[in-house]
């Protein structure tokens, strides 16, 4: 009896934890289909930032801007390590983690000084136990990265950049490919080149080619009155495309948080059900050999009394 | 949202405007985080980096850098007002699209935090061209919600 019972004991403990990972795999569900909406809805802004560099570079041929500066060979690098706040999210976090570590260990074998940035809960445990030197931390990043936030820091780093204090921004995230595909990279920001002002949006337009595929090629040049002119119009948006595109990592960040953490979750239900399965198999087997046990002593008594 | 009318609009209809869309505007206000405001207005006011701006259906197609300043859009006597934090705008086939970081209802600007905000950024002891840039920046920027705040 004392076996069958203690089987029933851990199907009923298994049976709670299943119900807590279902729950968490359809709440990670719901937050992903909000994080994605912004994402869709912070999209647009990309698009038309886009646009009009597009627009502008067919008038303005050079734009200079310190923020495009390459300095070569680059002596001090900022990391930035997008991680969760929260764990249970299968390998979301330690892919970032890894990506970025190699990306330190390189910069480090170059002999550049580096200052780590590292934005989530758990990014932040990692360097305490691997005793990496963090150079600040930001927990309030959570599912839903506002603008103003994010801003704060891109006009730090703008600040530092210019400044000198740093040569380069390197940004470590999880890149949001497509709903079934995510991928952990580092993505250097600063500095811009021309180029990338103009492809904010890259990896959402591979998402959807359909919708905004035909925006850029096929029209007819507009003849654009300029106020105040190109070049300047240009250069203005220089920052603002650096915010935008640190935004973006954050808001592909808590997207892909979501995903991993919900495939994560719906791995552990499978989980939970297949050994449900497997322990009431179990049971029954203890059962049935706990009745027979009983029979044979009941028969056995029996035959001793005749 | 605002390509998808784009299309339906032919390239330079500078002349067509009239027949087509009758004499309206669509204004689109784009933030980083989504399209705030997407609506058809008869008129609508910018706030250029120099000065204000009205635009009426037929505007020629135009490029601009925003200041700090109100945005007012109007439909048929109402007027609605926004406070809008820099950025750009672009107009084409009477649709005015602008981009910008913040815009705020200007009946939800607080003329208080305005105000220390303008002390604040006045007391700055800049060193150095950048921070002299960001301190000028600051103070336009407060003074400016401050007026609209003022303007209601």
């Amino acid at each position: 009896m004392a076996k069958a019972r203690a089987i029933v004991k851990r199907r009923k403990s298994v049976q709670n934890i299943r119900k807590i990972t279902r729950t968490m795999e359809l709440i990670a569900t719901a937050r992903f289909k909000k994080a994605l909406d912004r994402a869709t809805a912070a999209e647009a802004y990309t698009r038309k930032i886009a646009e009009l560099v597009a627009d502008l570079s067919a008038t303005a041929q050079e734009v200079t801007h310190p923020l495009l500066e390459v300095r070569e060979p680059a002596k001090k690098s900022l990391l930035l390590m997008l991680t969760s706040n929260r764990g249970l999210a299968g390998g979301y976090n330690g892919n970032v983690i890894r990506v970025a570590t190699r990306t330190l260990q390189d910069y480090a074998t170059d002999g550049q000084t580096i200052r780590l940035e590292v934005s989530g809960k758990r990014g932040l445990a990692y360097c305490r136990f691997r005793g990496l030197p963090t150079d600040a931390g930001y927990l309030q990043f959570e599912d839903r990265p506002q603008f103003d936030e994010v801003e704060i820091l891109a006009n730090n780093y703008i600040r530092m950049f210019l400044n000198g204090e740093i040569d380069r921004v390197d940004v470590a995230y999880t890149r949001f490919i497509s709903a079934a595909r995510q991928e952990a990279v580092v993505q250097t920001l600063l500095p811009m080149s021309a180029a990338q002002a103009s492809q904010a949006t890259e990896s959402v337009r591979q998402a959807r080619p359909a919708s905004s595929a035909e925006s850029k090629g096929g029209k007819d040049r507009v003849p654009y009155e300029f106020v105040p002119d190109a070049e300047s119009i240009l250069e203005e948006i220089v920052p603002v495309s650096f915010k935008v595109r640190l935004f973006k990592c954050f808001l592909d960040a808590a997207v892909s948080e979501q995903i991993s953490r919900m495939v994560a979750m719906r791995g552990a239900t499978e989980n939970a059900d297949d050994m449900i399965k497997s322990l009431t198999m179990l049971y029954n087997r203890a059962r049935q050999a706990q009745i027979t046990r009983e029979l044979a002593e009941i028969i056995g008594g029996a035959a001793a009394l005749e | 949202m605002s390509t998808a009318v784009d299309t339906d609009f032919t390239p330079a209809t500078t002349k067509g405007d009239g027949k087509k869309s009758g004499h309206r505007i669509q204004c689109v206000v784009v933030t980083p985080e989504r399209t705030l405001f997407d609506e058809v207005v008869e008129f609508v006011a910018l706030p250029l980096f120099d000065g204000e701006l009205g635009i009426l259906p037929g505007r020629s197609p135009m490029i601009g850098r925003l200041g700090f300043g109100e945005l007012r859009t109007t439909t048929q006597g109402t007027t609605r007002r926004y406070f809008v934090d820099g950025g750009f705008a672009q107009v084409r086939d009477n649709v005015v699209t602008i981009l910008t970081n913040r815009a705020i209802p200007v009946a939800a600007l607080d003329l208080a935090a305005a105000s220390t905000e303008l002390e604040a950024a006045r007391a700055r002891k800049p060193a150095g061209r950048i921070e002299l840039d960001e301190k000028t920046r600051a103070v336009e920027r407060a003074s400016a919600m401050i007026r609209a705040a003022r303007k209601i």
